[in-house]
């Protein structure tokens, strides 16, 4: 490839992220990986996907730095397929969330992976009741599509952890690391990027911003959870002894339309669980600015709210996100992986930022959302979809074997 | 007539005592922290306990049952002031709902000038379920006009100072009862307050809620005087009276109380801070600095006194009786905001409140019956507002004359008040508040209109005839104007209510106050289900003459850009909820075209504590 050029390709993974970077440097070509991962095929299967990944790195396969940005599965469930381990990798960077050795990133993996595990028991017993309405049904196939992607891929995230061609030896980070000031690092260079600059926008270490990736609605569920698997009846405490209960005759006058509404607060729900979960594990994406000279590119993973919140208030990202000319749109197009401050105040329309999403339609989702790309096309972005190819407007793409590829001038 | 028929004979006992847990039973293990309070002794009291406006029901919808209704006259109750605090009887947990919530109501009827009916859509009483549903989470529900409390077991790695496991009623939170009550009692008195039309609209109800828990700390007196003694008459020192539902923020793994009045974690407004608990804080924080520096004038003297004019206090003990005379000024100082704080209601506008508007009424309710500070607490509050970052939209600057709500700034014309059915409603309201009339005739209720319902389904508290009158008078084209409100919308007169008070020089102050509500419903699809709303409260002196006019419009008028820069708020408003929103990729039209209906819901939003 041209020596001036970075090199972006997005590979249809149908609803997944998977986007291979290359860079031109003094010291040859550097790849990063960003994800490989699907939980609703695309015309290939994931591990179709992750061959052909593989296969495109050449006779010696390398790759300098291969980035998950969370642990959901349609980010990694790729590395499962044993190919990785003839890939020579350098370095794995994660967020800080997936550190095995940091008490709090445990405890909050911990409680996602639990939280996951228990809804979908809870999901499976109620798919499997009879006389479901089928809208009832259809709510809780898509609730179960969202824990489904939450629950622990065990391979993939060893691959990730310890596996690749040198094994342990492929360096692990988690960012933001910490110095020895115990300050956060949140701008880095690498020897195995040279010339790239790395900023870390998230995730935060914030009090706030933590608790939206370890929600009290996940703690309550849990409880009850806990008790009904430790065999205490339905899990619900019994307050007063049996001595208390009113026998007989009702001793208020209580309509039974009162009674029913006053019941179902003590039922679940799961529908917002599986939502907070889902939300809480995108919190955990690791969002990056790789600078190469001028080129600022911008890879948010599924980061949500809080911490495009957190950067969007901090002037010196802000300022950054300004510079930005290419942009992985977040969260494969979902109303709160991008928000609208950024596309209206951030992006530089005279930039021609090149956007990418990897999607596909699912269920009754709304992704990606026609309102965002049509408000991104509004700032003079470019905009390529993993899932119609065929659309991606020349010359700023070029397509071939259903993998879509920018090239970005130095 | 005998003596012994003599009304001072036969009278019954004006106030009943109960006892309740000060704080909760976490903290609640030595007396100081069990207490004894008085509420009204209601004359139809039924078990329940079961009074004129609030009823405690104990329907347990987890397990469907119910447990037995406590008998507050029952002779051995009574003979004990009450049952005491107990954890393990759920008549104790009755007791305490029933009083707590008494309390807080009588709090708004004192500082109020009126007794507050709790009736809405045909049920004559509040309803408190003390053990409604199993979770962690308390919450008023309008459409069962009830507050339901819940209980939990507490958290089995982090239970702060609870064991591992236990049952916690929430119910037994003397701060959960009052924030509560205290939502069902707004609600009763700005219904559109739960619509998040901006972000301080959810925040006002939330740290509103918070301030009347806060301030009824300091009205009991043993663990005032307690608690005086620990800080060293420095309350702003974290102990008890700042620290708010201390056993359930422990119990749900926090480490720490819900809340605490310090605002700890935010100290200044921004509007990055959208979560309305937290937001909330702020305003509690503001008002709280501002009780806080005029009880430290209030007590310089005793201080001096105390420590022949150094200012420091001796080690050891302090003096009980310095402890005593500190705590009665600390009590006084926050009855006296506290009051304040509810007095401001009248001086609201109708809807989308913000921060700011309650400044501003805070000042001008204050100023209408003290026009001189001499306290300086008008001072204090705007002083600790400014440092809180709390400003109010359209001032010139924070100087009181400009935070007074504008005189009558279209030249309304006056009420009507030579019109009969107006005079009869002075009449009825000032039997309502006067002493020797207990309870209102059943003529005056008839004519208090309980079945009166607007076009619009709302609910009314007005005469029928009194509506017709108010509507005439606001639809008067060169009013209209005046009043800000829309010719091309539908007027709808929401509120008429006199108020009675006594100010510090002994002058009773009367005034009339009434709202006007708007709506503009083509927008309530892009709003997720509730529509643009405008509206105007305006505030008359007894003669009818319009004093303020406080107005939110929803169409340009002679305010320009007003209702333009409303529904610019809602718009960020609303993007910045869907951003935050987990369910809002897959929830579906039917839950898009919703959201904001559904975001209103209390139980939702105490759900995230």
């Amino acid at each position: 490839m041209s020596q001036r050029e970075v090199s972006i390709r997005m590979y249809n993974v149908g609803f997944g992220d998977c986007f291979l970077v290359t860079i031109p440097t003094d010291d040859g070509d550097r790849r990063i990986l960003f994800d490989c991962g699907s939980m609703a095929k695309g015309n290939k299967s994931i591990e179709e996907v992750a061959g052909q990944v593989i296969g495109d790195l050449g006779a010696s396969p390398k790759i300098d730095v291969v980035v998950c940005t969370h642990r959901h599965r349609d980010h990694v469930s790729g590395f499962a397929k044993p190919g990785w381990s003839d890939v020579d990798v350098t370095e794995v960077w994660m967020p800080w969330t997936e550190n095995p050795e940091d008490a709090e990133a445990t405890r909050i993996r911990d409680g996602q992976t639990r939280l996951a595990t228990a809804l979908a028991r809870d999901l499976t017993l109620r798919l499997n009741a009879a006389g479901l309405a089928d809208p009832e049904k259809a709510q809780l196939d898509a609730d179960f599509s969202l824990v489904e992607n939450a629950q622990l891929n065990e391979s993939a995230m060893e691959t990730l952890h310890s596996g690749f061609k040198r094994r342990e030896k492929a360096k692990r980070r988690f960012l933001p690391e910490t110095a020895s000031s115990g300050d956060l690092v949140t701008r880095f260079t690498t020897e195995a990027l040279p010339g790239v600059v790395i900023h870390v926008l998230g995730p935060s270490r914030d009090e706030e911003i933590i608790r939206d990736i370890d929600p009290p609605a996940g703690k309550s569920y849990m409880q009850l959870s806990d008790a009904q698997e430790s065999g205490a009846g339905d899990g619900i405490p019994e307050p007063f002894s049996s001595d208390w209960w009113a026998e007989g005759m009702s001793p208020f006058v209580l309509s039974e339309d009162d009674k029913k509404k006053i019941r179902s607060f003590s039922e679940g729900f799961t529908s917002p669980v599986a939502a907070a979960l889902d939300a809480a594990i995108n919190g955990t994406s690791l969002m990056l600015v790789l600078q190469i000279g001028d080129l600022h590119l911008l890879f948010p993973g599924d980061a949500q709210w809080g911490t495009w919140n957190a950067v969007l208030r901090t002037p010196k990202w802000k300022n950054l996100l300004r510079r930005v000319r290419f942009y992985k749109i977040g969260h494969h197009g979902s109303h709160n992986a991008t928000p609208i401050e950024f596309v209206e105040d951030a992006i530089d329309t005279s930039l021609n930022v090149i956007a990418m999403a990897s999607t596909r339609a699912f269920g009754s989702w709304k992704v990606p959302l026609p309102e965002l790309l049509t408000q991104l096309a509004s700032k003079n972005a470019i905009i390529a979809r993993s899932d119609r190819p065929t659309d991606a407007p020349a010359p700023a793409f070029t397509v071939a074997d259903d993998v879509i590829e920018a090239r970005l001038s130095l | 007539m005998k003596r012994i028929y003599s009304s001072y004979v036969q009278s019954a006992p004006v106030r009943r005592p109960l006892k309740i847990f000060a704080s909760d039973p976490m903290v609640g293990t030595t007396a100081p922290r069990r207490i004894s309070i008085e509420v009204a002794n209601e004359p139809n009291m039924v078990p329940g306990p079961s009074g004129e406006r609030i009823e405690v029901m104990d329907y347990d919808g987890a397990h469907d049952r119910f447990y037995p209704p406590l008998d507050l006259n029952e002779r051995a109750v009574l003979m004990q002031n009450g049952l005491d605090p107990t954890e393990s009887d759920p008549r104790f947990h009755q007791q305490m709902v029933y009083a707590v919530a008494s309390k807080t109501l009588e709090n708004f009827d004192f500082a109020l000038g009126r007794q507050l009916s709790l009736r809405r859509r045909g049920r004559p009483k509040l309803r408190l379920f003390p053990h409604a549903f199993h979770g962690a989470n308390a919450f008023y529900a309008p459409d069962l006009h009830a507050i339901l409390f819940g209980y939990f077991r507490a958290d089995r790695e982090n239970p702060g100072q609870n064991m591992p496991g236990q049952n916690i009623f929430t119910c037994l939170s003397h701060d959960i009862i009052a924030h509560e009550t205290t939502h069902a009692i707004v609600h009763r008195l700005r219904r559109y307050f739960l619509e998040p039309s901006n972000r301080d609209v959810l925040a006002f109800h939330e740290g509103f809620s918070d301030l009347v828990a806060l301030f009824q700390h300091f009205s009991y007196r043993d663990l005032l005087r307690d608690e005086i003694q620990k800080v060293r008459t420095d309350i702003r020192r974290d102990g008890m009276l700042v620290r708010m539902a201390q056993q359930f923020g422990e119990a749900t793994g926090m480490g720490r109380e819900l809340r605490s009045a310090l605002g700890k974690q935010v100290s200044r407004l921004d509007n990055s801070i959208v979560e309305p608990h937290r937001r909330g804080s702020i305003l509690v924080a503001a008002v709280f600095d501002a009780f806080f520096s005029i009880y430290q004038r209030r007590i310089a003297d005793l201080i001096r006194i105390a420590t022949g004019g150094t200012g420091n206090l001796p080690d050891g003990d302090l003096h009980p009786d310095l402890v005593s005379r500190v705590s009665e000024e600390a009590s006084r100082t926050a009855q006296t905001v506290l009051v304040m704080c509810i007095r401001a209601f009248d001086y609201l506008p109708p809807v989308d409140i913000t921060f700011g508007d309650y400044l501003r009424a805070l000042v001008t309710a204050d100023y209408e019956l003290l026009p001189q500070d001499d306290l300086g607490r008008r001072a204090a509050v705007i002083g600790a507002f400014r440092n809180r970052g709390i400003y109010p939209r359209s001032v010139p600057s924070l100087a009181e004359e400009s935070l007074l709500w504008e005189e009558n700034p279209g030249n309304v014309q006056d009420l009507p008040m030579e019109t009969a059915d107006l005079q009869r409603v002075l009449l009825v309201s000032a039997s309502n508040v006067s002493r020797q009339v207990p309870t209102s005739k059943s003529s005056t209720k008839k004519f208090m209109a309980e079945e009166n319902v607007s076009d619009e389904g709302v609910e009314l508290e007005i005469n029928k005839e009194v509506v017709k009158i108010l509507h005439t008078w606001a639809t008067q084209p060169e009013n209209m104007a005046a009043l800000s409100l829309s010719p091309a919308h539908k007027v709808e007169v929401h509120g008429f209510h006199p108020v009675y008070r006594v100010a510090s020089d002994g002058k009773l102050l009367i005034e009339l106050v009434a709202h006007f509500a708007q709506q503009d419903r083509t927008t309530t699809e892009e709003f997720g289900g509730i529509p643009f709303r405008g509206g105007t409260t305006i505030v008359a002196s007894v003669d009818g003459q319009v004093r303020y006019v406080i107005a939110k419009p929803i169409a340009t008028t002679n305010r320009d850009g007003e209702a333009e820069a409303r529904l610019h708020e809602l718009r960020t408003y609303l993007r910045e909820l869907d951003g935050a929103d987990p369910l809002l990729p897959y929830g579906g039209p039917t839950y898009t075209a919703n959201r904001m209906k559904l975001r209103m819901n209390l139980a939702a939003l105490h759900g995230g504590y």
